[in-house]
């Protein structure tokens, strides 16, 4: 990163009207990486989008391609090719009318032409559908057709703006596999947009996550979903256990806490995080760590009793919200076949793990580091 | 549906015809609908084509070996021509002007627009009336510039045609440039297409369906309007006008009307059979994402200055029309006695036939919005065969000429079982049945948006068919409805092609009158006239503006 990124999104604004779409969004892209931009739709990944292939302008700050500024040059100079959400095909020309488009533009030869377009239905696995209308082919096959238009020419970067979104869901996650295979075979550098948190986690070496026009959080999916930056990207990324709670004691000696939370005393592990006596913070728990049983009473510290409240079944996991004293805990157990699936009002314990995330309440900042 | 008509059999079987009505009231609705637009445009159009093969003796051929070896064939020949050129001109002046206010400079936009569509509100001969004012042998610029043109003849006829009906050109392939997804345009400037190759590769051949489409109405509408080509022909021999004269001329010939209509109406056909089979399964209508409101692409010099040029030159020639026309309403011989005078603005004779027209003009815009709604409905919501023939036939009434369906009404309700002819009612029912396509099809599109399934819950929560459409369905076409209305409305005020033919001294028509005067060289009371015709229709148009808030419809703004 930094000096060597192949792509530098530096401190870009845009607005409309008077609705600031962008606000001082940076961000650094290495050669061969797939980045994604993650954030619920209207944060502005798609005016981003735009501004980095050259079809809007951006009000300030700047974009950088191997090391030069490209805000003036046009976007059939630059080099960056963009996937459209709705593919954008153009609906009178035939598959292979679709991908030679760019090609023809460019004035290539004939023969030419016709072997890099053989070569891309090869590579999207469309070999034999060329001479198929746009129509007549199905929404996958679509999407693929609009992947081999954009990479034709061998672009440096390569754009696609929540490119799976219009696919249902079975097709959906066949396509992530095949958008990767495909990416990483080409070696293209790949700026991938999406609004679907798994999507962008499985697909991406690195992600930023965007809200409301700037960058929360960039790293790559483990950083991001063990070490949510803030109750923003925290939210965002699926935890939905977040407590309130008030540092009562620390303990270096052990490298823990006991933190006073909303459900009652849980002693953490502090991992590195310097918490002092008496300091707000946020205590997170993934769903998938809280473990329940069947007990009389609450233990010690970081057992909570409660009740089921709700039971959602769904397959590999069950999902139970579970009532603590007012309070909801989002609880995931796997393989319910073998364990057998709870009942609506079952008295339970919850027992919240040691190790948990922890954010400082004042800044949502997190905790590590001081 | 299939298990309605299951339900519906079941009912017959038991005998309950109450449920049987209930279950299948779209169908039957959709019979009568079929059965109207049988007797009132399927039954004319045939009696005008039978004329013309049905003499006094029988089947014959000879009023069409009369049309090949009297002059008629050069009239159909100039019609062709006339047709073939304010097409062209019209749909390429419209093409740019759209451009311009779809993807243009901003500021240009809106005004644009509007001095585009403002001879929607002005009779079209308007333009006759102008340009023999303006480029006439006494007309304002012919003395200004002392020149010496000769505006009688194609010259005239074209340039007052094209300025008649841009605005339906320019309507047509403006929706057709707004509705087409600006990402294709952006994915083509992204794979490096310049703005002409764009325009070359890309958005011309997708607009193609909507030039075919634009090309019918003006096409029909070139050659059937024929006030501007009466009043411009001069020697000139065209088709509408010469059936015009056989018609009301000393030696009525009817047969003779028939096989002119049938060279006036083949043209038509040809161009609607194209559109409607060549390309009704191209509709590039594509699925549109979210709607862009990033920066437009700036348009290069080369494209933007010759379609400045186009434009600026057709929105002069329609401000100068309508100002010259203005000032000859007050004038008391235009080029000749150019004083003011308000001789011919409180000329009482006309104003007879304004209120007739007015009259007329309501009550078709009211039973023509209804009809084409009803048809609307049933076509899209019906499961019977034979919808396409009532949306086809509907659509029919709409791209037949107005001349020749004026004969056809003459011809058709001439003697009983419906004696017609002379009665205020003929008028409304031939613009009804010619306009009622244009509710249909704004219907139409309305309740494609619509899922079946909002309906369906209404009829599952207990409402009948009727209820639903009462209290669900009509809500949301309304505004179509509104637009149905003011077409027919407005175009019913200002059309003469059909209306000529029927009008009688009871109910006098204000267009009938303007086009007389104007063939007599009274051109300053059909100015006068003229002026006041587009005052009404302007304030019916403020009224319903005013409205808005209630109706849903706005005149300014596009659903």
């Amino acid at each position: 990163m930094g000096n060597g990124a192949m792509l530098v999104i530096h401190d870009v604004h845009k607005s409309f009207g008077h609705v600031g779409a962008l606000r001082g969004v940076s961000a650094d892209i290495d050669k061969g990486e797939l980045i994604s931009f993650l954030g619920p739709s209207g944060c502005g990944k798609t005016t981003l989008m735009r501004i980095i292939c050259g079809l809007t302008k951006p009000d300030a700050g700047e974009i950088i391609l191997e090391g030069r500024v490209i805000n003036d040059v046009p976007p059939d100079r630059r080099g960056i090719q963009m996937c459209f959400q709705n593919y954008a095909l153009f609906p009178h020309l035939t598959v292979t009318g679709n991908i030679s488009y760019g090609l023809q533009v460019h004035r290539w030869r004939k023969d030419n032409i016709r072997a890099r377009v053989e070569e891309l239905l090869h590579l999207v696995q469309l070999g034999g559908l060329g001479d198929r209308r746009i129509d007549e082919i199905s929404g996958g096959q679509q999407q693929r057709v609009a992947l081999a238009r954009a990479l034709a020419l061998a672009p440096k970067v390569l754009l696609l703006d929540e490119p799976l979104s219009n696919l249902d869901a079975n097709l959906r996650v066949h396509m992530r596999a095949t958008l990767r295979e495909i990416q990483r075979k080409v070696n293209i550098t790949t700026i991938f947009v999406t609004h679907d948190q798994v999507e962008a986690m499985t697909m991406s070496d690195r992600l930023v996550v965007m809200n409301q026009g700037v960058v929360e959080q960039v790293g790559s999916p483990v950083e991001i979903y063990e070490k949510p930056r803030n109750e923003f990207v925290a939210k965002f990324i699926g935890y939905v256990n977040i407590l309130a709670g008030v540092v009562k004691d620390t303990s270096d000696a052990s490298g823990s806490a006991v933190i006073d939370t909303e459900l009652g005393e849980a002693e953490i592990a502090l991992g590195g995080s310097r918490l002092s006596r008496g300091e707000k913070i946020y205590v997170i728990i993934r769903p998938e760590a809280i473990r329940l049983e069947i007990r009389k009473s609450a233990g010690p510290m970081n057992f909570f009793a409660g009740s089921i409240r709700s039971v959602m079944y769904a397959g590999s996991t069950v999902k139970y919200t579970v009532d603590v004293g007012g309070k909801d805990l989002i609880v995931d157990e796997y393989d319910p076949t073998t364990h057998g699936i709870r009942r609506m009002g079952e008295r339970v314990v919850a027992e919240i793990p040691r190790s948990v995330h922890i954010l400082r309440a004042s800044s949502g900042a997190p905790a590590e580091g001081g | 549906m299939a298990q309605a008509r299951a339900l519906g059999r079941a009912a017959w079987a038991r005998g309950n015809a109450a449920e049987f009505v209930q279950t299948h009231v779209v169908t039957i609705a959709g019979g009568l609908l079929f059965l109207l637009l049988a007797v009132f445009l399927l039954w004319p159009i045939s009696a005008v084509l039978v004329k013309g093969v049905y003499g006094p003796e029988g089947f014959t051929w000879r009023f069409y070996e009369r049309f090949f070896t009297a002059y008629y064939y050069r009239s159909f020949l100039n019609t062709l021509l006339l047709g073939v050129l304010t097409t062209s001109v019209c749909t390429t002046a419209g093409f740019c002007i759209a451009y311009l206010t779809t993807r243009g400079p901003r500021p240009l936009r809106s005004p644009l627009k509007w001095l585009t569509l403002l001879p929607l509100i002005a009779p079209p001969y308007i333009f006759a009336l102008s340009i023999i004012m303006l480029f006439g042998r006494r007309g304002f610029i012919t003395q200004l510039f002392n020149l010496d043109v000769q505006i009688f003849g194609f010259t005239g006829v074209v340039i007052a045609q094209t300025l008649a009906f841009l605005p339906l050109a320019y309507l047509i392939i403006e929706n057709m440039l707004t509705s087409l997804d600006s990402s294709l345009e952006d994915s083509a400037a992204n794979l490096g297409a310049s703005e002409g190759k764009i325009l070359r590769t890309i958005t011309l051949p997708l607009l193609v369906p909507g030039f075919l489409k634009g090309s019918l109405i003006v096409y029909v509408m070139a050659v059937s309007e024929f006030g501007n080509v009466a009043i411009l022909a001069g020697r000139t021999p065209f088709l509408a006008p010469d059936i015009y004269t056989i018609v009301t001329g000393i030696e009525t010939d009817f047969h003779m009307a028939g096989t002119l209509s049938v060279f006036l109406l083949l043209p038509v056909a040809i161009i609607f059979l194209v559109q409607n089979y060549f390309y009704k399964d191209r509709g590039y209508v594509t699925i549109s994402g979210k709607p862009s409101y990033a920066d437009p692409r700036r348009i290069g010099w080369l494209i933007l200055i010759p379609m400045m040029i186009v434009a600026s030159v057709a929105v002069a020639l329609v401000v100068l029309s309508f100002a010259v026309v203005a000032i000859g309403g007050f004038t008391r011989i235009v080029g000749i006695d150019n004083t003011f005078t308000l001789a011919h603005i409180v000329d009482w004779r006309a104003n007879h036939a304004l209120i007739s027209s007015l009259k007329v003009s309501l009550l078709a815009g009211l039973a023509g919005a209804a009809l084409g709604i009803l048809i609307a409905y049933v076509v899209v919501r019906g499961r019977f065969r034979g919808r396409a023939a009532v949306e086809g036939l509907c659509l029919a009434g709409f791209a037949v000429p107005g001349t020749v369906l004026g004969i056809g009404y003459l011809l058709a309700f001439n003697s009983p079982p419906l004696l017609l002819t002379g009665t205020m009612i003929i008028l409304v029912l031939n613009s009804v049945f010619r306009f009622a396509a244009v509710g249909m099809e704004a219907g139409m599109t309305k309740l494609q948006q619509l899922s079946i399934e909002v309906e369906e819950a209404s009829r599952n929560l207990g409402a009948s068919t009727p209820t639903t459409f009462r209290r669900v369905v009509l809500p949301i076409i309304f505004p179509a409805a509104m637009y149905g209305f003011i077409y027919v409305f407005m175009t019913t005020m200002v059309s003469l092609s059909a209306v000529v033919f029927l009008t009688s001294p009871a109910y006098p028509l204000v267009a009938v009158f303007i086009f007389q005067w104007a063939q007599y060289g009274y051109i300053g009371l059909a100015s006068a006239t003229t002026v006041k015709v587009i005052a009404i229709v302007a304030v019916c148009l403020a009224v319903i503006q005013a409205m808005s808030r209630w109706t849903g419809f706005s005149i300014t703004r596009r659903d």
